[in-house]
């Protein structure tokens, strides 16, 4: 080879070279910011996806440098991190494992789960590695201060946000060492200044407690509300079920007005907190939540539904008129000889086969709607065919509904803020704890006597509102009512004594779901009752206005 | 930080392990020189018989080997090594190896983007950054300075310049080396000089006052501000003299304190005092008691994962399989409320080296475990016995403390305290009563709590006589560095006298990188002789992967495959861990860092082994490079 064609060489790979990088240059052309100018097709695919950096969150350098110099070894220096990572946790060297998760955070910082998981390994596991309740509450702040940071650089993740939330009601408040860390909390000025920069208003009423300090139930409620801001302005909820991602936030209000009372205060705050909470709790009722079908439902329409269903229902059986009747004819005639003895058998004398068939034969021999509608006379036929898809719509609509009123327990939450907002709820706990206290400090005849108010009074809460004895209160209360038969030294109980029934019902391993579902139609029908009462008071008040 | 039981050993102990020889570096060492010799000769024997002839070759061998011991080594002049070593390093400063010490003031400067300013012990965090930072620097630049030098130079042929003078194989390889280590040398000193001001100033913050009440009796108690994540409070003591300055000291917290004074009624607070310490701790031997007081070697073990590695230590006897368990130091737990104790016999308790009248500094770095929630307010509390070892009647009464946990806790035993001789119970003399005539003294640590536990291991309890300043510690660290750099280049420059530039050095760095994992590789090989499927080798590690099999289930192969896969595992494990073994312990080298990150006194014992081993390795890729280079020339 000699010098000419060694030059000419090099100048053939110089022109494949920026051959080369032509299409690059094409692809990868900023968008120049006018109109019609979106940039070349990686950047247009950058903002298709969302996934510019600067749309993701806050830009870091630290982050940019680290991934820079990581020279396209980012994920291979992340698995070597989190390897060390493990290491220092089994050294129970801390302060090592929150540099390196930091360290990981940098190179990673978009993976959500990576920020999920190492805050909740410094807020669960290592904190619980502490003996110190202080030091312990320091380890759930760095968790929950680590995911905040996940937060800031991951603008589009609701979950995150719903996460910090979660750790500020949960971890703080629930913990064994709730008492002391909600108090440390209260205290904490630095993390509230720090919140106070995130934007979440620790100032304002609707995240002071009681003692007119921060409460951080409230403040984790919202956090969780401004992830609920966050999916409101169009961000998608990814990796949670919606339903489970807007309940939190109510429910952390009703965690905070129970906070409230278990910590003495029983007066007209603790009122006013079930109040609010159960205005959230009714406010998540009316919120339209995306389900797996096609349909949002909101929870608090379920009745709205139900009673849709049955005008429409009435309307489409009004004009079918008998054509119902002779669908359902034609199925029986369809029978064959042994279904049609077992159906025709009067229920007492079939036997074990007999009923079994009969039992199915009732599913079979109901003709659906459908089919009722195109059979319908001709004048109305499209009527009721229109009514038919409506009916299995609204039916579809209300299983959804029911299924999400069950999964998250939606009555029974909307039960308790309602009683717990009652002033004689509240008196009853307020007696309790009083009680409790004189039976503390060996006040005995002061003791029993509250104990025997408050029984009183929680008997009359229980015959409103039995679904509370499902409560935690319940468990709370049988323990009362243990102390208080050690204190009036009996064991067994007068028949006069107004939880008799209560305690029975405790004693016979009540917790079953029949049991439950029979409270909750209990329940159901004292509402009924007393919205009856009241609208009858309220038409016989009127209706005596108008006689006057 | 958790020491080890091979970091107890004295000089000699590691050099000669009087209980099993086997297990001693000498041993080690003479092992590998014997296997150096053996495969040498064996190797210029080959290359030279290829060369003249079986009989040619056999005298070309002994030639070179009478060469060396007769004419080159006695007579190698410091003269014209110090004049090759000069070359060497005006070589190395043309190359702009200075450049490394700019990226390390670059590095500092942006050091701060990555180190936690929230972490709760600033002082080691910053530490170990530096020296981690110039450890891996220095070795990176040695290995290229030492491997691409001669290669280069045999390329353009300017070698031929060197050896038609009058110089020996033995200088030129010296001279390379020690021209190189005067580089690394070089920068290694602004690097140390640059990284004690980094951890210094680094650390250095000031607070304010923000807050002060009056206790009556002149007593003052105050708060300051809240500034790098961080405030204290303090309290104030009266001043001695009225007009003069009073003086207060703040709590301790992120391992430091400071200093408040007050003048005319304004208060001053100081720099930081206690983040940079440099402790020289007594360490003393445990045994632990069980709950009924039986004698224990080892405490409860209370589920923690264990850490891995461990079996370094065990020198040849691990390799020919005389021992297979990893030696480490778990930490070991003691019931509350039982007879259950931890007991700590230290040696060479004197007035003379325990000068102090308030008595003796004991420091203690001991963790908690609950197995019921307890008193959550609370620490967990326990309690210092003294006791006298020959006569177990004599103790004193209980100093009881409450723990705290990931953090050294300073407590003082006092020359005299209350406690029983067997007979009555009367005031104590230290030194008299319970420290035996030969200086030795039992501390016992119980858990006061029942249904709790303290746990705690060796290295975590010690009398601290006396403490150095942070520079010299810091100093001494540097000085590991520069072993380990010593180390690197010795190699550098032996892989340089036969392969390639690029080639010798990817070969030092596996060398470097062997010695990092050798114990993951000795892991291995643990789990192989054991015959517990513990992921198993390289290939069976790919079958695994590939498969996605857990590492703890059985390979599912049939058995003519498993047992291919055994046999090539078996031999590449068997053959890596034969060459980890003969390499140095960088890893080990490295972790002085950790001593100085952590506030205790580098050992002497330590570097003074540390420095042994790196002159054998020296020595030996020396002989080794003089022959390669020998026979290259023969070659040429």
């Amino acid at each position: 080879m000699n010098r000419s064609t060694g030059f000419r060489n090099k100048l053939i790979y110089l022109a494949i070279l920026i051959a080369m990088l032509i299409p690059l240059y094409l692809l990868g052309q900023p968008a120049g910011g006018g109109t019609g100018d979106a940039g070349g097709r990686l950047t247009q695919m950058r903002t298709d996806f969302n996934i510019a950096e600067s749309e993701l969150g806050e830009i870091n350098p630290a982050s940019e440098t680290m991934k820079l110099a990581s020279l396209g070894l980012r994920g291979v220096a992340a698995t070597l991190l989190w390897g060390k990572a493990h290491d220092y946790r089994v050294h129970h060297e801390w302060d090592r494992l929150k540099a390196t998760l930091n360290n990981i955070a940098l190179l990673q910082p978009h993976y959500e789960r990576v920020w999920e998981f190492q805050a909740h390994n410094l807020a669960y596991n290592v904190s619980s590695e502490f003996d110190d309740y202080r030091q312990r509450y320091a380890m759930v702040r760095e968790g929950t201060e680590f995911l905040t940071k996940g937060v800031q650089q991951n603008r589009k993740a609701p979950r995150l946000v719903w996460y910090t939330g979660w750790f500020y009601g949960q971890k703080l408040g629930m913990s064994d060492e709730k008492k002391q860390f909600r108090r440390l909390f209260a205290d904490d000025d630095v993390l509230h200044e720090a919140l106070r920069q995130h934007n979440i208003a620790v100032d304002s009423p609707e995240a002071r407690g009681a003692d007119n300090k921060p409460d951080n139930w409230l403040v984790g409620r919202l956090w969780l509300y401004h992830g609920y801001d966050l999916v409101d302005a169009g961000v998608k909820i990814r990796n949670q079920t919606p339903i489970n991602f807007f309940e939190t936030g109510p429910k952390w209000r009703i965690k905070a007005a129970e906070a409230m009372e278990s910590e003495g205060v029983l007066d007209d705050r603790a009122r006013a907190a079930w109040q609010q909470a159960s205005d959230d709790w009714q406010s998540l009722g009316r919120r339209s939540i995306p389900t797996t079908s096609t349909f949002t439902i909101k929870l608090g329409a379920l009745e709205e539904l139900q009673r849709e269903r049955q005008e429409a229902l009435d309307e489409l059986l009004e004009i079918a008129g008998e054509t119902r009747e002779q669908e359902r004819q034609i199925l029986l005639d369809s029978l064959n000889d042994a279904e049609r003895l077992a159906w025709e058998t009067p229920p007492a004398e079939r036997t074990e086969a007999q009923t079994n068939l009969a039992y199915q034969l009732t599913y079979r021999l109901e003709p659906s709607l459908a089919s009722v509608a195109r059979k319908a006379p001709a004048p109305v036929r499209l009527r009721a065919i229109e009514l038919a898809a409506a009916i299995e719509d609204l039916d579809a609509r209300i299983q959804k509904t029911e299924g999400h009123r069950n999964q998250i327990n939606y009555e029974y939450w909307l039960t308790l803020t309602l009683a717990e907002q009652e002033e004689r709820t509240v008196e009853a706990r307020r007696l309790l704890f009083e009680a409790e206290q004189a039976n503390a400090a060996a006040d005995l005849d002061l003791a029993i006597r509250k104990y025997e108010e408050a029984f009183a009074l929680w008997a009359e809460v229980f015959d409103d509102y039995p679904v509370l004895t499902l409560d935690e209160v319940s468990d709370d209360l049988m323990k009362s009512i243990r102390r208080y038969t050690i204190a009036m030294d009996q064991e067994t109980f007068p028949d006069d004594f107004p939880l008799l029934q209560f305690v029975e019902l405790m004693q016979n391993e009540y917790r079953s779901s029949e049991e439950y579902e029979r409270l909750r139609n209990l329940q159901r029908e004292k509402l009924r009752e007393k919205e009856e009462a009241q609208l009858e008071a309220e038409r016989s008040t009127s209706a005596d206005a108008d006689s006057l | 930080m958790t020491l080890q039981p091979e970091d107890f050993w004295s000089f000699t102990q590691w050099l000669l392990r009087p209980q099993s020889f086997l297990e001693s570096a000498l041993l080690q060492g003479i092992v590998l020189v014997i296997l150096a010799i053996v495969l040498g000769l064996l190797v210029g024997y080959i290359i030279s018989a290829a060369r003249y002839g079986p009989s040619e070759g056999f005298y070309a061998v002994a030639r070179a080997v009478r060469d060396f011991v007769r004419f080159d080594f006695p007579g190698t002049s410091p003269r014209r090594v110090s004049a090759l070593a000069r070359l060497a390093f005006k070589e190395a400063i043309r190359r702009k190896v200075l450049v490394v010490v700019a990226l390390f003031v670059v590095g500092l400067l942006f050091a701060g983007w990555y180190l936690d300013p929230r972490s709760s012990d600033p002082a080691r965090l910053y530490i170990s950054f530096v020296l981690t930072a110039t450890n891996y620097l220095i070795l990176l630049l040695a290995l290229f300075i030492s491997t691409f030098s001669i290669p280069a130079d045999i390329k353009s042929k300017t070698i031929y310049t060197i050896v038609t003078k009058p110089v020996r194989a033995t200088e030129i390889v010296l001279g390379r080396m020690l021209g190189f280590i005067g580089v690394g040398t070089l920068m290694l000193v602004p690097m140390a000089v640059a990284s004690y001001f980094f951890v210094t100033r680094g650390l250095r913050h000031d607070h304010e006052v923000v807050d002060i009440t009056d206790l009556g009796n002149g007593r003052f108690e105050g708060k300051t501000s809240y500034d790098q994540y961080h405030e204290h409070t303090f309290t104030m003591d009266p001043a001695a003299e009225p007009g003069a300055d009073a003086f207060g000291l703040t709590d301790a917290v992120r391992g430091h304190r400071h200093v408040v004074r007050e003048t005319d009624g304004k208060y001053l607070i100081g720099e930081p005092t206690g983040a940079l310490r440099a402790r020289v701790p007594s360490y003393g031997t445990l045994v632990f008691t069980d709950r009924a007081g039986n004698l224990q070697e080892a405490g409860i073990d209370v589920g923690n994962e264990k850490a891995r590695g461990g079996y370094g230590s065990s020198g040849v006897a691990r390799l020919i399989g005389a021992t297979r368990e990893a030696r480490r130091y778990e930490h070991g737990y003691m019931e509350g409320g039982t007879l259950g104790s931890a007991i700590f016999t230290f040696s060479d308790v004197t007035p003379a080296r325990y000068p102090d009248e308030e008595g003796i500094p004991l420091e203690m770095g001991l963790r908690a475990f609950r197995s019921i929630k307890g008193d959550i307010v609370s620490g967990l509390n326990g309690s210092i016995t003294l006791r006298n070892p020959d006569s177990n009647q004599i103790e004193s009464s209980p100093i009881t403390f409450v723990v705290q946990e990931y953090d050294i806790a300073e407590e003082r035993l006092p020359r005299q305290i209350e406690g029983t001789d067997g007979t009555e119970t009367r005031l104590l003399t230290l030194f008299d009563d319970l420290v035996t005539p030969d200086g030795r003294l039992e501390v016992i640590i119980r858990c006061l709590d029942s249904e709790q536990y303290l746990g705690t291991s060796a290295s975590n309890v010690y009398l601290r006589p006396a403490e150095t300043s942070f520079a010299w510690n810091l100093t001494k660290s540097y000085g590991s560095i520069w072993l380990q750099m010593v180390m690197v280049i010795a190699f550098g420059v032996m892989f340089s006298t036969f392969l390639s530039g690029p080639v010798a050095m990817v070969a030092t760095f596996v060398c470097v990188l062997l010695g990092f994992t050798a114990e993951s590789i000795y892991d291995i090989r643990y789990y192989m002789d054991k015959g517990e499927a513990m992921g198993g080798g390289p290939v069976e590690s790919l079958v695994r992967l590939l498969r996605q099999d857990a590492m703890t289930t059985q390979l599912d192969v049939d058995n003519v495959a498993n047992k291919v896969i055994q046999t090539v595992d078996s031999g590449i494990i068997y053959s890596l861990d034969a060459i980890a073994t003969s390499l140095p312990n960088l890893p080990k080298m490295l972790s002085t860092a950790e001593y100085a990150a952590s506030g205790f006194d580098i050992f002497g014992s330590l570097l003074a082994r540390h420095a042994v081993a790196t002159l054998g390795y020296f020595v030996l890729a020396f002989v080794i490079s003089y022959f390669i280079l020998k026979t290259r020339e023969i070659a040429a």
